[in-house]
């Protein structure tokens, strides 16, 4: 998080402001500002000015987005050529789903090998629409590994004739995701969103055409339009106050106290920012549809709306709301001080109707929904506790830390479920689980794990990550210490329904004789998430090292 | 003279066993009955590179190395090390803990022979033989209670190998449990000595002992009588030993290596390992000389009536590792007496190494041929039925009892030369004659028993028990030939290295032993103990072949002496009524108060979420319509807390 401070306190230095404020920047090297009132007494000359400038800083960031270009252009290859292999009735060449399939995982290795170059650079275009911090290159590797997990789980789970499209969106995903970590300018951030939205659409939908999936995407879409509306809406207000669309400006106007005028409207706009972020997140009051989607969707769609809209979330929200306040400039009008109380009630909200509803479910995707929503409670109480603890570890680092591990663990139980269900109904009942340690006993060693390590027992990523994020809360505040409390009691009664999964793998009469061999690809892919859920509580200094950057 | 020793070749003692205890773990199906395989091949390895660092330089110039490991963890100003040490005594012990169990593997490839689990079999003894090596080459306390945790994780898993047997799965559990008795003692005396050191090196332990000891001399000696606790559970020393019997309940080969020739052993190297501690607490060596003469005369008593052969041989183990306990014990005599004290004891062990494992693989034939009969009196007269079992346990059985010039007697020799030395140096004369006479009579007692059992099994008349059908035979050759090959060093190995000095200077290099000087021979003692050796093996061939109608009245004459020695002076008995009865009343209460109070009050906290569940379930009612509506709802209800807060 260096870097964001970093940038944060030059911005500030140069006190950027508003629109509004004194427009005589002459810093000479990178000094532009798209702002549109000065041209109104500047004429011809000084639009031709502004505008060189604005394409100077696009294309001096355009080399921050290298990995999601290549992603994207591999999508571009897709959606052209993908409807031509397919006949007018559409009929595929059988194992096309593989072409497809390997096509992806090579853009993602490509994209993998541009993000390995790259490394942490101070901002040299802060008025530019992205930027590349630590936070922003951690952001992209847990996206490009999750999109190549993915990629594997639904290698089979999508038709020939769909594989083009499926694939392709789900790189568009991982490259929205990586974008919204890389934005630097609401509107940047609004589209990156956006591009991880849309495309779930259409993947949430294509596997399975059934009347179920339709139900649950219908419900996705509109849930999601819904909350993207009330983002937009905070974020117009947001602009409204500072005056300005760029995030480094926007941070050092409300943390200077530009926006003291209008408090009831920050206020607003903070209140739609949160909840449209928290729609995301799957957090309370916003959380109704993940139940009903997580169930209706198949496998592989329910395995990245778990996880992959939570970093695009909690990155979305770290930017907005909960970056680094300089503690010795502090002002009463930080906005992470404003939403506190706000994300706090979420996150105990979130934590307890997860955990209590979900003693009740019988389906699996569906106690994973629930699980999901708890899980967002526990990682909300990382951004309360913030950034600048004195604890051993601060709160966003555990955050951060938590997230790689949820990813892991909550991708490989879909992923199980994947490489179980092989054509036929998919596996998703207690029932259906029901001595699955003597039909496949391998597969239910592995859902043990990561049922484990949803629990927070070692030893697992999720006992550190819970762990770490219990200690960040403790040594904070005494509003973040009963959010330390609710976190402990919470995972006491989490163990009580992952458990009884376990339970009835292990001690249950074998319901469901095993249907020939397992899928492979998911098995590849289960065996990553397994190893990162083992390898991440052994050697967690791996994990540390990216996250802080150093 | 030769090469130093290198990194590679001293962790491949530990790693080759590992490595195969892990592949057979891991893909055990696949190799099924070829599992030994890999396990032979993994303790050759390890045999090679134990015979090796015997001769590189550090060992043969008695400097000895420590090999720097990775850093294993570091709490406060505690830092511990993964190291490796390698000197004389520890080389001593690899090569003695390698050779002996590559031949019990190769021998179990012949007896485990068409068992269910014959993977599984494997995979535990290569993992014991992995502990033992660590154990052995710990360079600290804390490693070494590890291991010492680690071999008794396997002993409880190969004397539980047949968990199906009630009784095998019980004799596990004993083992297990009284061994945590003893632990406790053991990690104990580790606290104690973190605390009083701040280190667990072995040798910044040893190089500070003198110091500590002139500050605190009662601190020491509480030490290392705790230490000593933990070797009585792990050696089987009165009254701990009661596991050891029972643990024959486990494949024979498992006896011969763990419960005769290495594991129980652990005890004794510790104490010797410890030997600079000791010689700074004679009370706590008085103690140990006293409890192993003690523990050496009452095993002698009660294995003199056992029926079970391998019972006979389990209370042989103990009465020896009792010698072993008093020889340590007899360093208290004087300090130049100390190192050849402790060399004796060690000498011991090496020798009883061989000649134990011999005993037991010979029993473990003489099982296998009867069909799984183990009891004497249902056979007798074997000796043409099974030639060459009956020869290499022979051999043993002589070398047990002591008779002259093969390795036991020169080994005990050494050792009851070391404690008639208490005699009549030193302060404690008179304790030590007491010690001298329960030496002697343990001796006797010995050489009684061995050949009484022998004589039972190979002479008399020919029975084979119904069980062995008709197909009694001699074992296959990989038994046999693992006992040909441990008949030589059970003969011969006493009188190469004993009497030559040459094991004596060889083990003089390890710190804190000084060196033996001049080697004596005790021709005195000799004299004394080959007398008592042939006439315990004279009254054995009197009772058992010459006329076996003495043996039935001296039952009757002395029939309560009898009941005594074949009941194991009740110790079971007593420990159940004092012991065991007590604390399961106390569980049952606890039983009670868990079901009725606790149980009762987190069914309440659980009945709790449950409900606060169910009543929120309505809301989710699957119409995105109300959802819409809730979450609209939610927005504005936040927006006015926040606004009117």
């Amino acid at each position: 998080m260096n870097e964001v401070c970093f940038g944060t306190q030059g911005a500030q230095s140069r006190t950027l402001g508003a629109s509004r404020a004194d427009a005589t920047e002459s810093d000479g090297k990178h000094a532009g500002r798209v702002d549109v009132e000065r041209d109104s007494s500047g004429g011809m000359w000084n639009r031709e000015r502004i505008v060189s400038e604005a394409v100077a800083q696009i294309l001096g960031t355009v080399k921050y987005i290298v990995p999601e270009t290549i992603l994207i252009l591999a999508v571009c290859v897709s959606f052209l050529a993908g409807p031509f292999l397919v006949s007018e009735r559409g009929e595929a060449p059988a194992g096309l789903r593989h072409k497809w399939g390997w096509l992806a995982l090579i853009a993602i290795t490509l994209s993998g090998l541009a993000w390995w170059n790259q490394s942490a650079e101070p901002m040299n275009y802060p008025n530019g629409p992205f930027q590349l911090d630590s936070l922003a290159l951690f952001v992209r590797g847990l996206s490009l590994a999750s999109a190549a997990i993915l990629v594997l789980i639904g290698w089979n789970q999508i038709d020939d004739a769909h594989a083009a499209e499926f694939h392709a969106c789900l790189l568009l995903i991982s490259a929205g995701v990586t974008l919204t970590a890389a934005a630097n300018d609401i509107i940047a951030l609004f589209l990156a969103l956006e591009l991880v939205s849309i495309p779930t659409y259409v993947l949430l939908y294509l596997p399975r055409r059934d009347a179920a999936a339709q139900e649950a995407t219908t419900k996705y879409f509109l849930l999601s339009v819904f909350s993207s509306a009330i983002l937009l809406y905070g974020m117009s207000f947001l602009f409204g106050v500072t005056g300005t669309t760029n995030l480094t400006a926007i941070q050092a106007a409300i943390t200077t106290g530009a926006g003291g005028a209008m408090p009831a409207v920050l206020l607003l706009a903070i209140v739609a920012v949160v909840a449209g972020l928290c729609f995301r997140l799957t957090a309370v009051p916003f959380h109704f549809y993940a139940p009903d989607v997580f169930q209706g969707a198949p496998t592989t769609g329910a395995a990245m709306l778990a996880f992959v809209p939570k970093i695009a979330g909690f990155v979305a929200l770290l930017r907005l709301i909960a970056f680094p306040v300089d503690v010795s400039r502090n002002s009463n009008w930080s906005l992470v001080g404003m939403a506190l109380p706000l994300l706090t009630v979420v996150a105990i909200a979130s934590m307890l109707v997860g955990n209590l509803v979900a003693l009740l479910q019988t389906n699996v995707k569906r106690l994973l929904a629930w699980s999901s929503i708890s899980h967002a409670g526990y990682m909300l109480v990382g951004i309360v506790a913030g950034p600048t603890t004195t604890g051993s570890v601060n709160g966003t680092d555990a955050l951060l830390f938590y997230l790689v591990a949820y990813g892991a663990m909550t991708i490989g139980v879909f992923a199980a479920l994947a490489a179980l269900g092989r054509g036929g109904r998919s596996y998703e009942t207690l029932d259906d689980l029901a001595g699955l340690s003597q039909s496949h006993p391998a597969i239910a060693l592995l859902m043990t794990v990561f049922l484990f390590s949803l629990t927070g027992l070692p030893p697992t990523a999720g006992f550190l990550g819970k762990l770490n994020l219990f200690l960040a809360a403790w040594s904070g505040s005494s509003v973040s210490k009963t959010l330390a409390i609710v976190l402990a009691v919470n995972a006491g009664i989490a163990a009580w329904y992952y458990l009884k999964v376990v339970a009835t793998m292990y001690l249950h009469p074998l319901r469901r004789p095993s249907e020939g061999k397992v899928e492979m690809p998911a098995l590849v892919g289960l065996a990553l998430c397994a190893a990162a859920t083992l390898g991440f509580f052994a050697l967690p200094n791996l994990l540390w090292t990216i996250i802080r950057g150093s | 003279m030769s090469e130093p020793i290198d990194q590679l070749t001293a962790w491949l003692i530990p790693l080759a066993p590992l490595a195969s205890a892990v592949i057979i773990a891991l893909f055990g199906k696949l190799f099924g009955e070829g599992s030994h395989r890999l396990t032979v091949t993994g303790l050759l390895i390890a045999f090679f590179c134990a015979a090796r660092v015997l001769v590189m330089k550090e060992t043969s110039d008695g400097t000895g190395v420590v090999l720097r490991g990775p850093e294993w963890m570091s709490v406060g100003a505690l830092q511990i090390f993964a190291d490796i040490r390698i000197d004389t005594m520890t080389a001593i012990m690899l090569c003695m803990v390698t050779f002996v169990s590559t031949l019990v593997a190769i021998y179990a490839s012949g007896y485990m022979h068409g068992q269910p689990g014959y993977p599984r079999f494997f995979a535990a003894l290569s993992l014991f033989v992995f502990s033992m090596c660590m154990l052995v080459l710990s360079n600290n306390f804390l490693m070494l209670f590890v291991f010492w945790e680690a071999v008794g994780l396997c002993s409880y898993l190969l004397i539980g190998f047949w968990f199906s047997k009630p009784s095998a799965a019980a004799a596990a559990k004993k083992a297990f449990v009284v061994n945590r008795i003893g632990d406790f003692g053991f990690m104990m005396g580790i606290f104690l000595l973190l605390m009083t050191f701040g280190t667990l090196d072995y040798d910044s332990v040893f190089k500070m002992a003198g110091d500590v000891a002139e500050q605190h001399p009662q601190t020491i000696t509480i030490i290392c009588l705790l230490l000593f606790v933990g070797a009585m559970g792990k050696s089987a020393q009165a009254p701990l030993h009661v596991w050891l019997p029972d643990a024959m309940e486990g494949p024979t080969p498992v006896s011969a290596l763990i419960h005769a020739a290495t594991m129980v052993t652990a005890g004794v190297y510790m104490v010797a390992r410890c030997t600079p501690l000791f010689v700074h607490a004679p009370t706590a060596q008085l103690v140990v000389a006293g409890v192993g003469a003690v523990t050496a005369l009452l095993a002698a008593f009660m294995g003199m009536t056992q029926y079970d052969l391998k019972r006979v041989l389990a209370y042989s183990t103990v009465s020896q590792l009792g010698l072993m306990f008093l020889g340590l014990g007899s360093a208290v005599v004087s300090h130049d007496l100390a190192t050849a004290a402790v060399t004796a004891s060690m000498f011991h062990l090496f020798t009883h190494a061989f000649f134990k494992a011999l005993l037991f693989l010979g029993a473990g034939s003489v099982m296998h041929a009867m069909g799984d009969v183990i009891d004497m009196r249902r056979f007798s007269g074997l000796r043409r039925l099974m030639p060459k079992t009956h020869i290499t346990f022979l051999c043993g059985s002589l070398a047990l009892a002591g008779f002259p010039l093969l390795s036991g007697f020169w080994s005990k020799d050494e050792v009851l030369a070391a404690v008639m030395a208490g005699t009549h140096e030193g302060t404690h004369q008179g304790y030590f004659k007491l010690l001298a006479a329960a030496g002697l009579i343990t001796s006797l007692l010995t050489a009684f028993y061995t050949f009484r059992a022998y004589f039972m099994t190979f002479w008399g008349e020919e029975r084979i028990p119904e069980e062995a059908g008709h197909h009694a035979h001699e074992s296959p050759a990989s038994m046999t030939t693992p006992l040909m090959i441990l008949a030589i060093p059970a003969l011969l190995i006493g009188g190469l290295l004993g009497p030559t000095g040459f094991f004596g200077n060889f083990l003089g290099h390890t710190v804190g032993l000084g060196h033996e000087g001049e080697h004596h021979l005790h021709w005195d003692v000799m004299a004394i103990s080959a007398g008592v050796a042939l006439a315990g093996i004279f009254g054995a061939w009197l009772f058992y072949v010459q006329s076996p109608g003495l043996a039935k009245a001296g039952r009757t004459a002395l029939a309560p002496l009898y009941h005594l020695s074949l009941n194991q002076l009740y110790l079971d008995q007593l420990f159940t009524w004092i012991i065991v009865k007590p604390l399961w009343v106390l569980g049952w209460i606890g039983l009670m108060i868990e079901r009725f109070v606790i149980d009762a009050l987190l069914d309440f906290i659980a009945w709790v979420p449950n409900l606060v569940g169910k009543a929120l379930r309505p809301l989710q009612n699957g119409l995105v319509q109300s959802y819409a509506l809730v979450m609209a709802l939610g927005l504005a209800a936040i927006l006015a807390a926040m606004m009117l807060r």
